[in-house]
């Protein structure tokens, strides 16, 4: 039920070729049945079961894989009412939309199907999958600078996952040193039952490999330099699916391994490596933020500090790995929402420079004021969200005893604050730029980024009984 | 038995690495092709040899494909890349010849230093070959980030799964059939869309030259 619909949303897309928008209609409707799907998953998941299928466990949905399902469904369908799916126009051509109502379901596909997979293995082939899905959606106006992101992107991507492909059959290695050749050894179930018998130096490696493999892909530094590029150069509801969920996917890879790493060797090994690249992410994301000139880009530069961060907060104890996941959710919601703003921006400026785009809460009274208040949101302000994950995350980490850390994190915070309250207060006021229509049209799709915005401010004063026992399972699936 | 089994394999895991350093000295993407091409071709012997040694069916499998796959089909859509941008005149690499065979070496020998744990471990006959399937990894890493066009790139690329292959299939005499063929279906259509951008690259910029590629910085 969660793969199939944007699957057939694919397939209906690719089998019909007069561009019908009644297959983008479809897609989206489909899209909103995922959600539905992710949240039975969470139910069951919450009444204590783990939801598996196919033979031999081909499919296993537990508390992680039900917040990843969760975040890729919403955003899927975010990207599917609001993207070129169902664009009445000027924008986008005949064969752009069915290309994007293509390869949109496809990459939403391999996402859940990525998070979903029992199988290590397969997780590999769908992430990497998602590489070719998205990669074909980046130049979808075909400009210079597009095509040179989609290059990068994928040259940089498809090396990053081949090294992780070489983590996993270190770890395939380690585990048939153990116990021999058999079908299933490349299951998470059964590498993580027999972690404690493998041997260190072997898996150790491996993690490694994994680590700057998919961190390569979840945007860490220094394997990030494709991220700005492609976020900023693609379209923008593909910008909102690879900021919000594809970084967390591929979070979600590393996390699977570490628990089986930190179920063979201790929690150590794994949070030095990830404090390392988190801070550094964190800090070349907070000085890049400084000189940006393009609100695109910084929004990608935030999503690398904000990457950086969730992974500081998984080598932070069990608080800490609590405080990631809440922010790994709050985050999926507040980039996706502000990359599908700074869309309906660059729409109405033509531009996606800073210094080109001034009084918009003139020009574009309420995206405008969406946008603003998702700026408050990203830089971690409350009410919302993210201000109580990095709280919490804080909290951890001062419990943990790493008082210099996050001394370090927080003056990084404060000058990615800073530089990003700056750029806003450019956009927001002023005169409105010379020759841009002034009035807001179109104001339906304001109403799902509302939507998320209002889930933000929900998450930042109350955490849900449910949420917060599904983060406690995640804290059990990871740290015992 | 087994004495003969690990030369042949030590014997075919270096001439797989060795196929992969061609691309260090050798100027011409004609040439990086056909090393490519038998590099693929002597993988795909290697883990014939594992399958027969090691009595595993599914592995010949595993063999046919890689021959099908990285020693017919993609070489010969490189050709039909090639036979398009020939007109283009090589480049410099950003690293000379001299100095790129030196790093290559120390690669090599990183790629000992890395997969000592493993051979210590290991009790298969073939493991004295991982080393060199770790260092052809390190190298195609470095042709990757040191060559100009996008071509070659692409080459160095392939060349990484080629060490990653060689080391799956020495070191656990291959993953599971089925992870294989999930594997393979993503190196095909990976490539595909590589080439795709390339044709991309080369009509929006007259050139298949990255270093073009310099619009989008900070």
């Amino acid at each position: 039920m969660l793969l199939g619909p944007p699957l057939l949303g694919a397939l209906l897309a690719a089998a019909v070729r007069p561009y019908r928008r009644f297959v983008g209609w479809t897609s989206a409707v489909l899209s909103l049945s995922s959600i539905g799907a992710a949240v039975t998953l969470w139910r069951h998941v919450l009444a204590g079961d783990v939801v598996t299928s196919g033979p031999g466990e081909f499919l296993r949905a537990d508390a992680l894989s039900t917040l990843l399902a969760l975040c890729v469904s919403m955003v899927g369908a975010l990207a599917a009412w609001l993207g070129p799916g169902l664009a009445t126009g000027e924008d986008y051509d005949a064969a752009q939309t069915r290309r994007f109502r293509i390869f949109g379901n496809l990459f939403t596909f391999t996402m859940l199907f990525a998070v979903t997979s029992n199988n290590v293995g397969f997780m590999w082939i769908a992430i990497e999958a998602t590489t070719i899905t998205s990669a074909m959606l980046i130049p979808l106006h075909v400009t210079k600078a597009s095509v040179e992101a989609s290059w990068k992107y994928i040259l940089i991507g498809s090396i990053g996952i081949a090294l992780a492909f070489g983590g996993t059959v270190l770890g395939y290695f380690d585990f048939v040193n153990l116990v021999g050749r058999q079908e299933a050894a490349l299951n998470w179930t059964v590498l993580r039952a027999s972690a404690p018998q493998l041997h260190p130096e072997v898996i150790q490696l491996a993690f490694v490999f994994i680590l700057i493999g998919y961190g390569t892909k979840a945007g860490l530094a220094p394997m990030h330099t494709w991220l700005p590029d492609a976020h900023s150069e693609a379209p923008s509801p593909l910008s909102a699916m690879m900021s919000g969920v594809l970084l967390a996917v591929a979070l979600y890879a590393v996390i699977r391994w570490e628990a089986v790493v930190n179920a063979a060797v201790g929690t150590g090994f794994t949070d030095g490596l990830y404090i390392g690249l988190g801070v550094l992410s964190i800090a070349i994301a907070a000085f890049s933020l400084v000189i940006q000139r393009n609100y695109k880009r910084m929004l990608a530069y935030s999503s690398i500090e904000h990457t950086g961060l969730i992974c500081v907060g998984l080598a932070l104890g069990p608080l800490g790995t609590f405080a990631a996941m809440l922010h790994l959710l709050n985050h999926a919601l507040a980039k996706s929402m502000m990359f599908l703003l700074a869309g309906r921006v660059l729409h109405r400026y033509g531009s996606t420079e800073i210094g080109r785009v001034s009084g918009l809460l003139k020009v574009m009274p309420w995206t405008g004021g969406l946008f603003a208040a998702g700026m408050l949101a990203v830089i971690g302000l409350p009410p919302f969200g993210l201000f109580i994950s990095e709280f919490a995350l804080f909290r951890a980490g001062f419990a943990a005893g790493r008082p210099w850390l996050m001394g370090l994190v927080l003056a990084l915070l404060a000058v990615a604050f800073v530089s990003m309250i700056g750029h806003l207060n450019r956009m927001l006021y002023g005169a409105p730029t010379a020759g841009v229509p002034v009035g807001e049209r179109d104001l339906w799709p304001l109403v799902p980024l509302g939507a998320c915005l209002a889930a933000l401010v929900v998450l930042g004063v109350v955490l849900p009984a449910p949420l917060q026992a599904l983060l406690r399972q995640i804290v059990e699936i990871v740290e015992q | 038995m087994d004495s003969v089994f690990s030369q042949l394999s030590v014997l075919g895991s270096s001439l797989v690495l060795i196929f992969g350093l061609i691309l260090l000295w050798r100027r011409g993407v004609t040439a990086y092709i056909s090393a490519f091409t038998w590099q693929s071709i002597v993988l795909s012997a290697v883990t014939v040899i594992v399958a027969y040694f090691g009595k595993d069916r599914e592995l010949y499998w595993v063999a046919a494909g890689l021959l099908l796959l990285k020693g017919l089909v993609i070489p010969r859509l490189l050709k039909q890349m090639e036979r398009r941008f020939a007109a283009e005149r090589e480049l410099e690499p950003y690293v000379n010849t001299a100095s790129s065979l030196v790093v290559s070496g120390l690669l090599v020998l990183f790629g000992y230093a890395v997969t000592r744990p493993l051979v210590a471990l290991s009790q298969l006959p073939t493991r004295a070959g991982m080393p060199l399937a770790m260092g052809l990894v390190l190298v195609s890493l470095f042709v990757v980030i040191s060559r100009k066009k996008a071509l070659t790139q692409v080459i160095g690329f392939l060349m990484l799964e080629n060490g990653l292959a060689l080391l799956a299939v020495l070191g656990t005499y291959g993953i599971p059939l089925i992870v294989e063929l999930g594997v393979f279906l993503d190196v095909l259509m990976g490539f595909l869309v590589m080439q795709i951008f390339i044709y991309q690259i080369h009509e929006t910029f007259e050139s298949i030259d990255v270093e073009q590629l310099n619009r989008l910085r900070h």
